[in-house]
């Protein structure tokens, strides 16, 4: 074989794979850029106005676009940062020794395993202001008085869509890191407990940097998932009441899908994926320098 | 018969059947057809096989889309469409007659229509109100509905009120049944809401023309119908929100006194409460003037279609000698004539209150705002209205510009 084709060779073994991702993801994202620069509305196919970037001065004027953003930011730290805290105890407890930690470990995976339109529809029937049972639980507590309308109001209604995607998503960051509490070594924890570490500094000095690799990762690549989601929050209200609950990829989908505005459609997206890709460049350069200490 | 000649009658025949069977291949033409039920499990696989034997030229490809409240399957269609891979023929409602024109995808129907023979079956105002803004038919009305009120006729006896035929009525039965957590009318501020609330509103004076939303009528008709759940409280809290299950749910429960659908929930309503429940036209104004919406299904044939006669030949059977097939299917109303006399699928008191409220029917503009109308315009702005984030009448003025800004 000569040098040349040596050299060659990764790029064979990698063409099928390359162009696969060049005709399932670089085709589309080009299309979507080339679209986001048009007037394209979908019944509308003979008359497509360039605008140039006018989609994206038109979304920087738009107050929903703005509002949309503001509620995409409070989903996203919010859902993101109790799933983690949730999954995070969630798995240390489940990596203590108890004789139905095998059962547990089953079944804490349930609501993630559970598809997000069901999701959507079991937290709807919950939080109905008639027949739900968050509803009845709190009235027969005493813990309010009367039944609270809680996806049409609009102090309520995100908060009780993010508690059902923090349900659904926490189980990912407690069998992650789980998996990543099972390779710290023993040694270390029963060294600093030799040493007088208390449970709390075991925690916070030993076990949580030894997997300081896997949580970020983790957290990153559930901030791209969050950023993204919108099922749960269609089926649950839509996006109201009014746009109490719209997030920035909502309204793009509801631009394109309901509207029929793709080429607006198509900006709000754009706008969205370059918001997102600082996330997506810090989790490449993690993955690169993982990959590059292993 | 010599086994020789036995041998060569048997070669013919097999060659003979052979060569016909491309021949025959040749002929049969293939009709896509798009459909949806409410029912998922509603399958027309007999109505297919009843018109496929009665015409064996003909092929039907039913095809089964998700509706999604309308917006999966007009998307769908759309994007098939413009892509050149729609269907023959859809069912389809008029609330998108007007895009699909601006998409030059329908084929006009008028020359086959004039000349199929069950034409009179249907009446001439369900012609008329198929038809398109340049006058032609394009539309061939297959089933349809109307929006009544539902009463519970147990809570009402207790109350000792009568349903109500005005709005003034309305309101006042609506506050003699709300007490101990019973309100007294469903309302659906969520999705499809624009149903619940046209009858208040468009019967109260609004239309959709330049200005119509905002005269002193029309403003008046939307302030009374927010106040509804700001000012009388005869409605749920979470009326903003609440879609055709919640209004439903609440209403079999007996947390509400009153809703606003249309047959294709009667068999289960019946089904839940038997003659607890039953319906009247919804009320109008006290000048006796009203508006309830005319819930339509159609088929049409795209202008893309290659064998326009074979697939007019299916949707006139569709609305014709298939129709009562066809409503059992789907739960609604036959639009012809012979069938509408012939339902026994619905309980017959709601097919009362359905023909009662025909002479008020409308249906929305033919304009290609009206989808968007439908699924965003109306219900964020209704639901901001409810909370009291825009007043009653920026509601309606953010109507009047949709369709005229």
């Amino acid at each position: 074989m000569t040098q040349t084709r040596r050299q060659l060779l990764p790029f064979y073994f990698l063409a099928p794979a390359l162009l696969v991702e060049l005709a399932i993801i670089f085709y589309p994202v080009l299309q979507t850029t080339w679209m986001s620069l048009f007037d394209f509305v979908l019944f509308r196919p003979n008359s497509v106005p360039f605008l140039g970037f006018g989609n994206f001065a038109r979304a920087f004027a738009d107050p929903v676009f703005w509002l949309s953003l503001g509620n995409s930011a409070i989903w996203i730290v919010g859902v993101v940062a109790l799933q983690f805290l949730l999954g995070l105890g969630t798995a240390l407890l489940l990596n203590q020794s108890f004789w139905w930690r095998g059962m547990a470990r089953a079944l804490v995976v349930i609501p993630w395993a559970l598809p997000s339109v069901i999701i959507g529809l079991m937290w709807t029937w919950m939080y109905d202001y008639n027949l739900g049972v968050i509803n009845d639980l709190l009235l027969r507590l005493h813990l309010i008085a009367e039944p609270i309308a809680w996806l049409a109001r609009p102090d309520t209604t995100l908060p009780s869509i993010m508690l059902a995607l923090i349900w659904q998503g926490f189980p990912f960051f407690a069998v992650t890191i789980l998996a990543g509490l099972q390779t710290v070594p023993a040694e270390q924890i029963e060294a600093a407990e030799i040493d007088g570490a208390n449970a709390w500094q075991r925690l916070i000095s030993v076990v949580l940097p030894s997997i300081a690799e896997v949580l970020a990762t983790v957290l990153l690549l559930r901030t791209i998932w969050v950023a993204n989601s919108l099922d749960v929050i269609l089926v649950m209200t839509g996006g109201g009441p009014g746009y109490a609950s719209y997030t920035l990829p909502l309204y793009a989908f509801l631009k394109a899908y309901s509207g029929m505005e793709y080429g607006y459609g198509a900006a709000l997206s754009l706008i969205l994926t370059v918001l997102l890709l600082a996330v997506v460049y810090f989790y490449v350069r993690r993955v690169s320098r993982v990959e590059g200490t292993a | 018969m010599e086994r020789r000649t036995f041998v060569k009658l048997t070669g013919a025949a097999a060659l003979a059947g052979a060569l016909a069977r491309p021949a025959a291949a040749q002929q049969q033409t293939t009709i896509t057809w798009w459909y949806h039920f409410d029912n998922p499990q509603a399958s027309p696989a007999d109505l297919v096989s009843q018109f496929e034997a009665k015409n064996p030229s003909i092929k039907i490809d039913a095809q089964n889309i998700p509706w999604g409240g309308g917006t999966d399957y007009y998307t769908r269609l759309f994007a098939a469409l413009v892509a050149g891979n729609g269907p023959d023929t859809a069912l389809v409602k008029l609330s998108n007659q007007a895009r699909l024109l601006e998409l030059q995808a329908l084929a006009p129907l008028d020359d086959m229509i004039a000349g199929w023979n069950g034409k009179s079956d249907i009446a001439d105002s369900i012609w008329t109100l198929n038809k398109a803004s340049d006058g032609k038919q394009y539309y061939l009305p297959a089933q349809y509905v109307v929006i009544y009120l539902y009463y519970r006729a147990d809570l009402f006896k207790a109350a000792g009120v009568e349903p109500p035929k005005t709005f003034d009525e309305f309101r006042s039965v609506a506050k003699a049944v709300t007490k101990g957590g019973v309100f007294g009318f469903g309302m659906r501020g969520g999705a499809g809401g624009y149903d619940n609330w046209g009858p208040f509103v468009l019967g109260g004076g609004a239309n959709f023309s330049k200005g119509g939303m905002v005269s002193d009528a029309a403003l008046k008709a939307n302030r009374d119908y927010v106040g509804f759940f700001t000012t009388d409280k005869i409605v749920p809290p979470s009326a903003p929100t609440d879609g055709f299950q919640q209004i439903i749910a609440n209403f079999k429960a007996g947390r509400s006194a009153m809703a606003i659908h249309h047959v294709g929930s009667s068999v289960d309503m019946d089904k839940a409460l038997g003659d607890k429940v039953s319906a009247v036209p919804v009320p109008r104004g006290a000048d006796g003037k009203g508006w309830t919406l005319y819930g339509d299904e159609s088929n049409a044939i795209f202008s893309a279609a290659k064998d326009k006669a074979a697939a007019f030949k299916w949707i006139t059977y569709l609305s014709g000698e298939g129709n009562a097939e066809l409503v059992k299917l789907s739960g609604q109303l036959s639009v012809t004539t012979s069938g509408a006399k012939q339902d026994t699928l619905h309980p017959a008191r709601f097919v009362q209150a359905s023909t009662d409220s025909l002479p008020i029917a409308g249906v929305l503009p033919d304009s290609s705002k009206t989808a968007d109308f439908v699924s965003t315009v109306w219900p964020t702005n209704m639901q901001q209205a409810l909370l009291g984030q825009i007043t009653p009448d920026q509601m309606m003025q953010a109507i009047d510009k949709q369709f005229n800004g």
